[in-house]
């Protein structure tokens, strides 16, 4: 196995939701990276043709965006403490600012 | 201050009432002036010798208010569209009834010169109420009897004619007095929850139709025009006031909150349904929505119009569903048909149903189905399974007629449940069917349904905002750790928004300091932070205390068992029950209650006068 492809080891989904959609051109797509968070946009962002997703989910500073609402397995990364560490199967989710009631 | 209009419908009397400063001034108006009303008449009937619980919810003795509030009808108030309704008690619960409801009548009502509808006695035969600028009358309504909410609308608008003319009636599930029946106006708003339908129905009263050119004035017009400029600017400015709701309305949460594991489906055999994205906004938005509707004088937005061109669910216009409506008829049925959720939703709204109520309770019946537990006879072939679109857009207008099946799901789930010899299948709190978030996955909904003053609600204090949408500040929803205290915060200031009254949705922007900046310029009053929430604060514990008059304590604070004892089967709470009674205790303690019941010395503090 190549260097590259060890670091580049695991498969996650990348799910976005309402005006992402559109802007974006997709809903799920699956994706080989590193196991971060910014792995996974990024290689997201090249599968998709469409760099401007990376600041869909992080701010100027590579921080996650406080206005976005982000979901690992159903989780929201606010209440994650620690850091991420993304595995084969893992679903993230990213929405918009959203509300109802 | 403004004017009460008193309506006694057995002896035909029309009095005018001025309303309260003082009281006002406890209570602001809307909920809490109701709250305060209705109060005074349970005190009444004490006085007569006759009990609380001896007043009949569908008998001429049960008192029925609507109230607007300071902020009802003033143009550039944030989501001033909307009204408040009150029972002493409901014929579902049994405990007080209580609703709210957007769309144009609240703010017609007092331009047609009152603040405040109260409704006593019952008519000798249909009639309606017609109040047009200040002159109110009692006329025959029989035409209008066996009517649906729509022609009963229109036909009434056409009548009176004007500008400012908005119409509230029941439909034929009121008349049939169906316990999940709501109070309909402009069309597709509801006051939805506790059934206060019947009550109107009880009454023989089918609408009352409002029309005005009333000016509403504010006590300090400088000071208001910055206030509201203020306002709105921060709600245009804010994510989701700005641009989440208008563009998505509720339904936008359907994947996220079934993203979050907390989406009941089935009846709560789970919190994931693997369909959600067929029945979600994203979809509707794609499908059936052809444009906005708001209620007046709102920036937000939110109300949905929708079509549904083709197909046995075909419907040319309708408004929703919303996202408690799409969950109730869709998710807790396990339905996936979207255009047959649209017609449920459609049918609800033209017979006069609540949908929360009427998905939870077919979704009910659905498990007792499965589990064996209705005979067959009793069904007489309508098939309630899991998933049956059809069977379920059929159950919903067998229950507006009673007809069928549909006399035993006109009860509500809770009667159902017990009529079938499994209460524990109903997902009810105090007997009032709770909405679309499972709190074994939002531990601070838990604690919230449970507390609920009318029974198992959302609106009474939404901490679904901070435990899963992070507005205004992020809470883990899988801990119980502070969560009292945030039902607690978001009960209280609920009380100030719906006796304020305006749209709950503007608090996802707006914090008790601009409502108090807001109010002060409208009122004249130099209202603080503090003081207003301890108006809600009053306001929640007096309707407290009414709710003990009627037989409600600290044993009826509870959830359904399922709940307590069940843990959900999969996703990010998987294993995770409600630890109910740790939450229970901190929440007594904070309210300063005793078992459910506010303490003397808590009434006192609060400067409640029993
Ligand atoms: S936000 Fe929606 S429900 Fe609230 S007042 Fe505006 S349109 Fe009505």
């Amino acid at each position: 196995m190549l260097v590259w492809e060890m670091q580049q080891s695991v498969v996650v989904t990348l799910k976005v939701f309402a005006t992402l959609r559109k802007k974006y051109g997709f809903r799920e797509i699956e994706v080989r990276c590193d196991g971060t968070l910014r792995g996974l946009v990024e290689e997201a962002a090249k599968a998709v043709g469409n760099p401007e997703l990376v600041y869909e989910v992080f701010d100027k500073d590579g921080k996650p965006r406080d206005d976005r609402i982000i979901m690992i397995n159903g989780r929201n990364l606010k209440d994650l403490k620690g850091r991420v560490e993304l595995k084969t199967g893992d679903v993230v989710a990213v929405f918009p600012p959203i509300a109802g009631g | 201050m403004g004017k009460i209009l008193k309506v006694d419908l057995s002896t035909e009397s029309i009095k005018v009432e001025k309303t309260s400063e003082e009281v006002a001034r406890k209570y602001l108006g809307g909920k809490g002036y109701a709250v305060y009303l209705i109060y005074q008449y349970l005190k009444e009937y004490e006085a007569k010798g006759i009990a609380p619980r001896d007043i009949d919810p569908l008998g001429p003795e049960n008192v029925l208010i609507f109230a607007t509030g300071p902020a009802t009808g003033v143009a550039g108030f944030p989501s001033p569209g909307r009204y408040h309704v009150m029972a002493i008690r409901s014929p579902l619960t049994g405990s007080i009834g209580s609703a709210n409801s957007g769309g144009d009548w609240g703010p017609f009502l007092k331009f047609a010169g009152y603040d405040i509808v109260i409704i006593e006695g019952a008519a000798d035969r249909p009639v309606y109420l017609s109040i047009v600028d200040g002159e109110a009358e009692i006329l025959d309504a029989s035409d209008l009897w066996g009517k649906n909410v729509f022609d009963t609308c229109r036909i009434l608008k056409k009548k009176v004619g004007g500008k400012n003319t908005s119409v509230a009636c029941i439909g034929p599930a009121g008349e049939n007095l169906v316990y999940i029946s709501c109070i309909m106006n402009d069309e597709h708003r509801a006051a939805g929850r506790t059934g206060l339908g019947a009550v109107m129905g009880s009454k023989l009263l089918k609408a009352i139709v409002v029309s005005g050119e009333q000016k509403v004035e504010v006590a300090r017009p400088d000071e208001y025009k910055k206030a509201s400029k203020e306002a709105l600017e921060k709600m245009r400015k804010h994510p989701v006031t700005g641009e989440g709701l208008p563009t998505y309305g509720t339904a936008i949460l359907v994947n996220i909150i079934n993203n979050g594991g907390l989406f009941p489906y089935k009846n709560w055999q789970t919190a994931i349904n693997p369909d959600a994205e067929a029945i979600s906004g994203e979809t509707l938005e794609k499908t059936y929505l052809i444009k906005r509707r708001p209620c007046w004088g709102c920036t937000i937005a939110c109300g949905r119009v929708t079509k549904v061109e083709k197909g046995p669910y075909q419907i040319l216009y309708s408004e929703g569903p919303e996202y408690e409506s799409i969950w109730a008829l869709g998710s807790a049925t396990g339905v996936k048909e979207l255009d047959a959720i649209v017609k449920a939703n459609h049918y609800c709204d033209e017979f006069g149903m609540d949908t929360i109520s009427m998905g939870s309770t077919i979704a009910a019946a659905m498990e007792l189905v499965e589990r064996g537990l209705i005979p067959e006879e009793e069904l007489q072939g309508l098939d309630l399974k899991f998933g049956n679109a059809a069977a379920m857009v059929e159950a919903v207008w067998r229950t507006a007629y009673k007809s069928g099946f549909g006399k035993y799901l006109a009860m509500g789930s809770k009667r159902l449940c017990e009529v079938f010899g499994a209460p524990e299948y109903s997902m009810s709190v105090k007997g009032l069917e709770m909405p679309a978030y499972d709190p074994r996955g939002a531990k601070g909904i838990g604690i919230e349904y449970a507390t609920a003053n009318r029974g198992g609600c959302h609106v009474t204090g939404y901490t679904i905002s901070v435990e899963v949408l992070g507005v205004p500040t992020k809470a883990d929803p899988l801990v119980t750790e502070n969560k009292a205290q945030l039902a607690i915060a978001t009960q209280n200031f609920a009380c100030v928004v719906n006796s304020t009254v305006n749209c709950l949705f503007t608090t996802f922007a707006l914090g008790a300091k601009d409502y108090a900046q807001l109010l002060s310029a409208v009122t004249g009053w130099d209202l603080d932070t503090e003081e207003l929430l301890r108006i809600g604060e009053r306001i929640y514990n007096l309707e407290r205390v009414m709710l003990n008059k009627l037989g409600f304590d600290g044993k009826d604070d509870v959830l359904p068992k399922r709940l307590l004892t069940e843990p959900l089967p999969e996703g990010p709470a998987k294993g995770h029950v409600v630890e109910l009674d740790v939450m229970k205790e901190e929440y007594y303690k904070l309210r300063g209650w005793v078992d459910g019941r506010p303490t003397p010395e808590k009434l006192k503090e609060l400067e409640i006068e029993l």
